[in-house]
């Protein structure tokens, strides 16, 4: 089946609009999924799995008298669906209450233009072009060394496409391309297994190196044998982009979202303008990032994406917000509406959240740090108190640097404490930015870090 | 149904040559409500149809999902799949195979006192709202409560080209309670779910009032709460944090997948891994349960699979392709979230059997230690590292219950800690719950109160 063209997907959106207006909405909104997912997965040492994956759909979200109700449906094909689909919304809408902070849907604007979002190429893919990518991956990793064993991984290519249409006059088209590879491994050696050690490459273009992929979950996995114990302590920690990322997306990225902020669950409530992190920490949300994993002309209401500065050194500058928590301020929509392809209603969410880098060489952060642990994964940040920013989690795989250089893999590793301190105590950066989930950012080091182990 | 799927399995054996074909059709109607501080954020009802075909080509798999019933997109759907199995087969070096199993026709109603399809989304949205005027009403310290819900009512087609043709009704009824509260510079938060496969009136036992309460007083009592001391201490944990350990620390390890991956469990059947008084189920039978159903997604049924018993490992979780390669019976535990995923070995309800102590005894002989009531996710890694955070812990001194205690979490090796349990409690609860191994499944977990030696605490102070 071809990708819905975007005549006909922005068509179905508008049409569903008039439809729900036609049966007695005030507002209405409509939105109209695609993606198209081919993957060839790994599994256990050998490619043995193909996917082919097509999802659509459309959304539909009414307001009657301030109430809001919501309802989606894979059955496009049948107009009849459709309709169907956008009663059960006004029947959802009127048995709902009504939410005296509705302020209505966003109105026009025009969308920006992004950069490195779609590659033609993907098209002219075949399977086997992706079954070759994923065999030099796993070559690569096998070659490194013996006590390597590839779990899984693959090589995975999308098309996504989504068109927006609303009773405000707003209606946005955008399509966009994604090609992943990405190998886990561990390494075993007698009775002793590593953790789980994994790399990737993300791209909107296809623009993946499976080479070096392989080559590198490979080395990690050698690397993490002949773990030891470690002492408890309070020291430096370096913590890599995957260990940020799930670090950061439990916690602080919780606590800049405006419906946080708004329902006293944000520890940033009233900090605007305050001293929350260390001066050399700068964030932005930057939903324009180019090439970034997370960039589109317009968010999931058809607000333009745009760049918002978070953290400026160290001095919190502002929130994200979506349209309903923007007008409860009486401000404008930062562009973070996010949704969940046509199955939800749109959430407050970061865009690409960019931790800006530094220009320390990866080999210079480990040196600066002289003594402490290097951390690769987290294991249990999705435990973390989303409230106020305390976690308590697992280190996994992780390396203890001694004089200024890793000296051998640490297991049992806990680290405990508060993302705030955290930010407070980041004393320096890598210049190694790279792009994981909804993370941008390079290796940071961070002082006196709670350090639990034997 | 049953003729318009064999046309499309026929196709892939004949014209393809697939040694295997396999189709799972869905009709599903899921209704969902999230209510933040008692403003109901939307009333949400959707439909989702949609077919997962999977064959197995030369040795591969070929997987193809779409979300119509439509037959000319299932027939290039299927071939999409054969002529992708026979790319990825290129490179195989062992052909997959599967065991065999017993056909079977089967046709499975699901009999609830109150079907969730048949009551009205005012109806759900009243008992969202008792419950959050529950949470709100507890204490002024509460500061916000946010409530999902969801139920997702509808029938699963399965049919192979052996011959097995299943309808199964599926029925699922969940809600998750978060609350927060706040004092001074303290910000807590508390965790609640509900989750059962028979019907709407899990509500009539877990009460708006009932549930509520949990969650709120809890999040206030956390305020007063110290932060833990790090290190090893000794510890009673809670039957929801047992279930928790059992399912994140043992259960992912005794997934055949993952053990053949190098979980540290492969190679220990049959061996000694936990103390005597050790003994885990994984269970799809327990009616009513969140992780019970009767066939899985490859048609095989579901049963009580006895994976440790009396600390020797003696079963693991297959699905058809690991039952062969450990020449193994299949235990029912492939799972797909939907149509849009393959089937993989999941958890149903896994629980520790309980023995023959009271919750004083297991205290009573403990100087200084922590109480784990209840648990906030948990992680596990193929090494047997694992982790389970914590939202409500007491101290225990001189055998007695002390202090609350926030923010905790515990962790270690799986295998160095389940030789550290020493006494197992008489009582039994299973907790619904979620889990996510790339695609999302609903399960059930639990226990009796256990004691163990030592565990690493993680803590701040």
């Amino acid at each position: 089946m071809a990708a819905l063209n975007q005549e006909k997907t922005v068509e179905l959106a508008e049409k569903t609009v008039d439809f729900a207006l036609k049966k007695g909405a005030d507002e209405a909104e409509a939105f109209v999924y695609q993606g198209l997912t081919t993957n060839i997965s790994i599994e256990r040492g050998q490619i043995a799995k193909s996917a082919r994956i097509i999802d659509h759909g459309l959304g539909i979200r009414v307001i009657l008298n301030k109430a809001v109700g919501f309802s989606y449906t894979n059955i496009l094909k049948s107009g009849e669906a459709v309709e169907e689909t956008v009663l059960k919304a006004i029947k959802s809408a009127k048995a709902s209450k009504p939410d005296k902070e509705w302020r209505g849907l966003p109105t026009k604007n025009s969308f920006p233009s992004v950069k490195d979002t779609y590659d033609n190429k993907i098209f002219e893919l075949h399977p086997e072009d992706l079954v070759k990518a994923a065999s030099i991956m796993l070559d690569a990793a096998e070659k490194t060394d013996k006590r390597v064993f590839p779990i899984e991984g693959g090589v995975g290519v999308s098309h996504l496409s989504k068109a927006i249409a609303n009773s405000n006059g707003v209606q946005g088209f955008d399509r966009g391309t994604f090609v992943e590879c990405s190998l886990a491994t561990v390494g075993r050696e007698g009775s002793e297994v590593t953790p789980v050690c994994f790399e990737f490459n993300a791209e909107r273009k296809y623009d993946i190196n499976p080479e070096w992929v392989g080559r590198e979950a490979a080395r990690l996995a050698v690397s993490a044998l002949k773990a030891k114990k470690i002492e408890t302590k309070s020291t430096n920690v370096i913590f890599t982009q995957f260990a940020l990322q799930q670090l950061l997306y439990y916690t602080l990225i919780n606590a800049v979202k405006a419906d946080y902020v708004q329902r006293n669950q944000s520890a940033l409530k009233d900090k605007i303008g305050e001293k929350v992190a260390s001066e050399k920490v700068t964030i932005y949300d930057d939903g324009l990032f180019k090439g970034g994993l997370r960039t589109w002309r317009f968010d999931g209401e058809g607000v333009p994406q745009q760049k918002t500065l978070i953290i400026e050194k160290g001095i919190l500058r502002n929130f994200i917000y979506d349209n309903y928590t923007a007008r409860r301020e009486e401000r404008e929509s930062t562009g973070n509406a996010s949704r969940a392809g046509y199955l939800s209603t749109p959430n407050v969410e970061a865009t690409n959240f960019h931790f800006l880098p530094g220009k320390q060489s990866q080999e210079e952060l480990i040196n600066n740090a002289k003594e402490g642990l290097l951390v690769y994964y987290l294991q249990g940040a999705h435990s973390s108190n989303p409230a106020s920013g305390e976690f308590s989690v697992v280190a996994t795989p992780a390396w203890v640097i001694k004089n200024g250089e890793i000296a051998y893999a640490a297991r049992g590793v806990m680290l405990a404490g508060n993302i705030f301190d955290v930010l407070m105590n980041v004393s320096a950066l890598a210049n190694n930015e790279r792009k994981i989930g909804q993370l941008v950012a390079p290796w940071i080091l961070v002082e006196n870090v709670k350090v639990i182990g034997k | 149904m049953k003729d318009f799927l064999t046309k499309v399995t026929d196709l892939a054996v004949q014209k393809f040559g697939a040694e295997y074909a396999e189709i799972r059709a869905q009709k599903l109607f899921k209704t969902m409500l999230t209510v933040k501080d008692g403003r109901i954020e939307a009333a949400k009802q959707g439909i989702e149809n949609g077919v997962a075909l999977r064959v197995l080509v030369n040795g591969a798999w070929g997987f193809a999902s779409v979300g119509t019933f439509d037959i000319e997109t299932l027939t290039s759907a299927i071939s999409d799949a054969c002529r992708m199995a026979k790319t990825a087969s290129l490179k195989l070096k062992t052909p997959i195979k599967l065991v065999e199993t017993k056909t079977v026709e089967d046709k499975i109603s699901v009999k609830p006192k109150k079907n969730p399809a048949e009551i009205s989304v005012e109806d759900k949205i009243d008992t969202a709202l008792a419950v959050n005027n529950t949470v709100r009403g507890y204490d002024k310290r509460v500061k916000s409560c946010t409530i999902d819900y969801l139920d997702l009512t509808g029938t699963n087609y399965f049919l192979n080209n052996e011959g097995t043709y299943i309808e199964q009704d599926k029925l699922y009824v969940w809600s998750r309670i978060l609350a927060t509260a706040s004092e001074a510079n303290v910000l807590t938060f508390s965790r609640e779910e509900i989750g059962s496969t028979a019907g709407y009136e899990v509500f009539d036992v877990e009460t708006p009032e009932i549930v509520g309460k949990r969650a709120a007083k809890r999040a206030v009592e956390q305020l007063k709460a110290k932060p833990p001391r790090g290190g090893n201490f000794p510890a009673v944990l809670g039957p929801n944090v047992v279930g928790v350990f059992v399912h994140e620390a043992f259960g992912h390890l005794a997934e055949a997948d993952l053990t053949l991956s190098g979980s540290v469990l492969l190679g220990k059947l049959g061996k000694k891994i936990a103390s005597d008084v050790v003994t885990f189920y994984d269970d799809g039978t327990i009616e009513g349960a969140f992780g019970s159903f009767k066939y899985d997604d490859e048609g095989v049924p579901t049963q009580k699979t006895l994976l440790v018993k009396d600390g020797i490992v003696v079963g693991l979780m297959h699905n058809r392709e690991t039952a062969h390669k450990f020449d193994a019976k299949p235990t029912g535990n492939a799972r797909a979230e939907d149509f849009r995923f393959e089937p993989i070995i999941r958890m149903r309800n896994t629980f520790m059997e309980p023995k023959d102590h009271s919750f004083e005894e297991l205290l009573e002989d403990i100087k200084f230690g922590y109480y784990l009531k209840s648990f906030r996710g948990g992680q596990a890694n193929l090494d047997g590292t694992f982790q389970v955070g914590i939202q409500e812990a007491y101290e225990i001194t001189n055998g007695e219950l002390g202090d609350p205690v926030r923010n905790a979490s515990i962790s270690g090796n799986t295998l160095e800690t389940l030789l550290k349990v020493d006494a197992v409690g008489k009582d039994f609860e299973l907790w619904p719950g979620r889990c996510g191994k790339g695609q999302t499944a609903f399960i059930g977990d639990g226990g009796p109160h256990v004691r163990v030696k030592e565990v690493l605490i993680g803590g701040s102070a």
